[in-house]
C-alpha cells in the first residue's frame, strides 16, 4: 500500500504533535520511522490508519484520500500492533483474539479457521491456539497480535513501539517474526521504535522530532549522522560510535575495519 | 484476588466443557431454582429434605469429577463464600422455630475476669494474624471455644439473671440445609464459569437474550460488553496485585490500622487504577477500531453453537429434576 502525506498537521488542544509534515512511502517497503517519547511517531501512525483525523492537510493511501467514507475500505486493508500487549487483546484465547478481526470482515467460519491455523503457523504460535492471554509472555501476545493483523491479509502492517514494553528474549521473538513477514510476503511495513536496533530491520529510516522530519535516508545513513540522533533524544549504536570515532584517527586498514563494524551492525 | 473464578475459564477434554454454553446456562438456572425449591426441613420431613439434598449434592460432586477439573479450584471458589455460610449457619441455629424445646441451653455467665480473657484472646488474634496460618479456622475454634467459656462458672456473675442461649434441633437443621443449599448454588456456578469460556458464555447470553431485538434493543453491542468485562477481569486484578505491591513498598498498609486510615490507604489503590482501566479502554478501542469493528455491525461467528444429542440429554434431566421437585412440593 503506498502512502501520501500533503502538508499533514495534528494537535491535541493547543500542542502541536505533527507540524505540516510531507511524506511518501512507497509499497512493498519497510520503514522505520524513529524519535523520542513524544516527537510524534504514535501520532502518524494513528492519523495513517485513520484512528485520529489531521487538523490540516491531506492522507492518501493508494492515491485515494483518507476520509470518513474511505476508511470502512482501507480498515480491512491495514493492521496495526500496539505498545502494550495487553490492551490490544480482545479474545480469551489466542484463537478468539485472532478470529475477531476476521469476524469483522465477515470471513466464513471455515475460511477462518484455516487463517488462524495458517498464521498461527507463521509467527510460531501454533500450539498456543487454545491459550489464555494470562499465560502468554509479552512477546508471545505480541505475535498473536501480528498474526490477527496478518489473518486479515493486510497490505499494510504498523508496529507501533510493539516491542518496548518487552524483554530481551520477547524482542527477539518478535524481531525474528518481522524479518520472517519481510522475507515471505510483499507487504508494507512501517516500524515506530526509538529503538535503532530495531530499526535495522527497515529499508529506510525516518527521523522525527517535534512532529518534524529531520533526517531521511537508509540505515547506514541515518545512523551514522551521530548530531541528528543526539538532538533528537535518540541513543547512538556503539558500533556506529566506534566507526565515527575511527574517523578521526589514522589506521592503515580503517576501510575494511568500517565495512566489517557495519556489517556487524546490521547482522541480526 | 487471584482465587476469582470468574473470568478463570479452565481448558479440559470433558463431557461438561462440550456441552452447548446455553445448555450449560439454562441448566444451571434450573437447578439452582430447584435447590431453592427443596422444601425446608422445617417445613417438611428433615429426613427427606436432607436426602433430596444430598441427591443434589451427589449430583454436582459427579459433575465436577467429570469436568477432570482440580477440586482446589472448587475450594478456593467455596472459600470465598465461607463467612457468609458461616453466618447464616449461626442465625439460623439460633432462631427459634415455632412451638419446639430446645435442644441443648448455654447459661452465659458473664464476669469481668471473663470479659478481660476473651477480649485479650481475640486482640492478640487480630495482632498476630498477620503471623498466623490458616485465620478462619483459628477465629471459628476461638469463637466456640469463647463461647463454651462463657458457660462456665469463672469468676462473679454479673448478671442477676443468667441469660439463656437456646440451641434448637430444627434450627441446626436449617442452618446446615441454608448452608449447604449456599454452598451448593455455588458450586454450580464455579463448574458453569470454569468450563464455559467467557465467549461461548457471552453468545450463549446474546442468544436468551435475542427476543429483545424485537424491541429494538442492541443484543451484540450488549454481549460484547459482557465478554471484554469477562475478558479483563484477571487482567485487571493482575494490574490490582501490581499496584497493592507497589503501594505497600511504598509504606501503604491495606490491612492494619483503623477503618478511616484504611479507607485512605484504599484511595492510594483506586485512582491509580481508575486511570490504567481508562488508558486500557482507550487503547482497546482503539485496537477494536483498527481492526474493523463496527458497534451493531453484523459479524461472523468462529464459535458456532450448535445442540448436541448430549444437550437435549442433559436439559431432559434437568427438566426432570424441577418437575419431581415442583410435584414433591405440590403433592
Amino acid at each position: 500500500m503506498k502512502i501520501k502525506l500533503d502538508n499533514v498537521s495534528f494537535s491535541y488542544n493547543e500542542e502541536k504533535v505533527i507540524s505540516n509534515l510531507n511524506l511518501e512511502i512507497e509499497s512493498s517497503s519497510i520503514t522505520a520511522i524513529i524519535g523520542h517519547n513524544g516527537s510524534g511517531k504514535s501520532t502518524l501512525a494513528k492519523l495513517i490508519v485513520g484512528l485520529l483525523e489531521p487538523k490540516k492537510g491531506t492522507i492518501y493511501l493508494d492515491d485515494q484520500v483518507l476520509n470518513e467514507d474511505s476508511i470502512k475500505i482501507f480498515r480491512n486493508k491495514m493492521g496495526i500492533i500496539f505498545q502494550n500487549p495487553d490492551n490490544q487483546f480482545v479474545g480469551v484465547t489466542v484463537k478468539d483474539d485472532i478470529a475477531f478481526g476476521l469476524e469483522n470482515k465477515n470471513i466464513e467460519r471455515e475460511e477462518m479457521i484455516q487463517k488462524i491455523h495458517k498464521y498461527l503457523k507463521l509467527v510460531g504460535m501454533e500450539e498456543y491456539i487454545e491459550e489464555s492471554p494470562e499465560n502468554l509472555s509479552g512477546g508471545q501476545k505480541q505475535r498473536v497480535a501480528i498474526a490477527g493483523a496478518l489473518s486479515m491479509e493486510c497490505e499494510l502492517l504498523i508496529l507501533d513501539e510493539s516491542t518496548s514494553m518487552l524483554d530481551p528474549l520477547g524482542t527477539k521473538e518478535v524481531g525474528e517474526t518481522i524479518k520472517k513477514i519481510k522475507n515471505e510476503d510483499n507487504k508494507t511495513i512501517i516500524i515506530i521504535t526509538h529503538d535503532l536496533e530495531e530499526a535495522r530491520l527497515a529499508d529506510r529510516v525516518i527521523v522525527l522530532n517535534k512532529g518534524k522530519i529531520v533526517k531521511d535516508g537508509t540505515p547506514k545513513e541515518v545512523f551514522s549522522d551521530e548530531n541528528i540522533l543526539i538532538n533528537s533524544g535518540l541513543k547512538t549504536m556503539d558500533s556506529v560510535k566506534i566507526i565515527n570515532d575511527l574517523k578521526n584517527v589514522d589506521y592503515k586498514n580503517k576501510k575494511e575495519i568500517e565495512a566489517a563494524l557495519w556489517e556487524l551492525t546490521f547482522k541480526m | 484476588m487471584n482465587d476469582i473464578a470468574l473470568g478463570q475459564y479452565v481448558h479440559k477434554n470433558s463431557i461438561i466443557h462440550s456441552l452447548d454454553p446455553r445448555t450449560k446456562f439454562i441448566c444451571l438456572l434450573i437447578l439452582m431454582i430447584s435447590i431453592f425449591l427443596i422444601p425446608s426441613p422445617a417445613d417438611y420431613n428433615p429426613k427427606i429434605s436432607f436426602i433430596i439434598l444430598g441427591g443434589f449434592a451427589l449430583i454436582i460432586l459427579i459433575v465436577v469429577i467429570l469436568t477432570k477439573i482440580s477440586p482446589l479450584k472448587y475450594l478456593k471458589s467455596l472459600m470465598q463464600v465461607i463467612f457468609i455460610v458461616s453466618f447464616v449457619f449461626i442465625v439460623q441455629m439460633l432462631s427459634k422455630p415455632s412451638d419446639e424445646t430446645s435442644l441443648l441451653d448455654l447459661n452465659i455467665k458473664v464476669s469481668i475476669i471473663k470479659i478481660i480473657i476473651i477480649l485479650t484472646v481475640f486482640v492478640l488474634f487480630f495482632v498476630f494474624r498477620k503471623f498466623l496460618h490458616y485465620k478462619l479456622i483459628l477465629f471459628i475454634t476461638l469463637l466456640v471455644l469463647s463461647t463454651y467459656f462463657l458457660t462456665i462458672d469463672f469468676g462473679k456473675n454479673l448478671f442477676k439473671e443468667t441469660p439463656i442461649l437456646h440451641i434448637y434441633k430444627y434450627g441446626l437443621y436449617k442452618g446446615a440445609f441454608f448452608s449447604l443449599r449456599i454452598l451448593l448454588v455455588i458450586m454450580l456456578s464455579t463448574v458453569m464459569t470454569l468450563t464455559t469460556k467467557p465467549t461461548d458464555l457471552t453468545n450463549a447470553i446474546e442468544w436468551l437474550l435475542h427476543p429483545l431485538t424485537f424491541i429494538k434493543l442492541n443484543v451484540s453491542i450488549f454481549a460484547m460488553m459482557i465478554s471484554l468485562a469477562l475478558r479483563f477481569i484477571p487482567t485487571l486484578f493482575n494490574e490490582a496485585n501490581k499496584i497493592l505491591k507497589s503501594q505497600a513498598s511504598r509504606g501503604a498498609d491495606f490491612k492494619e490500622g483503623h477503618l478511616k486510615d484504611q479507607i485512605f490507604q484504599m484511595v492510594a489503590l483506586l485512582i491509580p487504577m481508575f486511570v490504567v482501566s481508562y488508558k486500557r479502554a482507550e487503547d482497546l478501542a482503539d485496537a477494536m477500531e483498527a481492526r474493523g469493528y463496527i458497534p451493531g455491525e453484523r459479524r461472523t461467528k468462529l464459535n458456532i453453537l450448535r445442540f448436541k444429542f448430549s444437550d437435549y440429554l442433559t436439559f431432559i434431566l434437568c427438566v426432570g429434576i424441577i418437575t419431581g421437585i415442583i410435584l414433591l412440593r405440590v403433592l
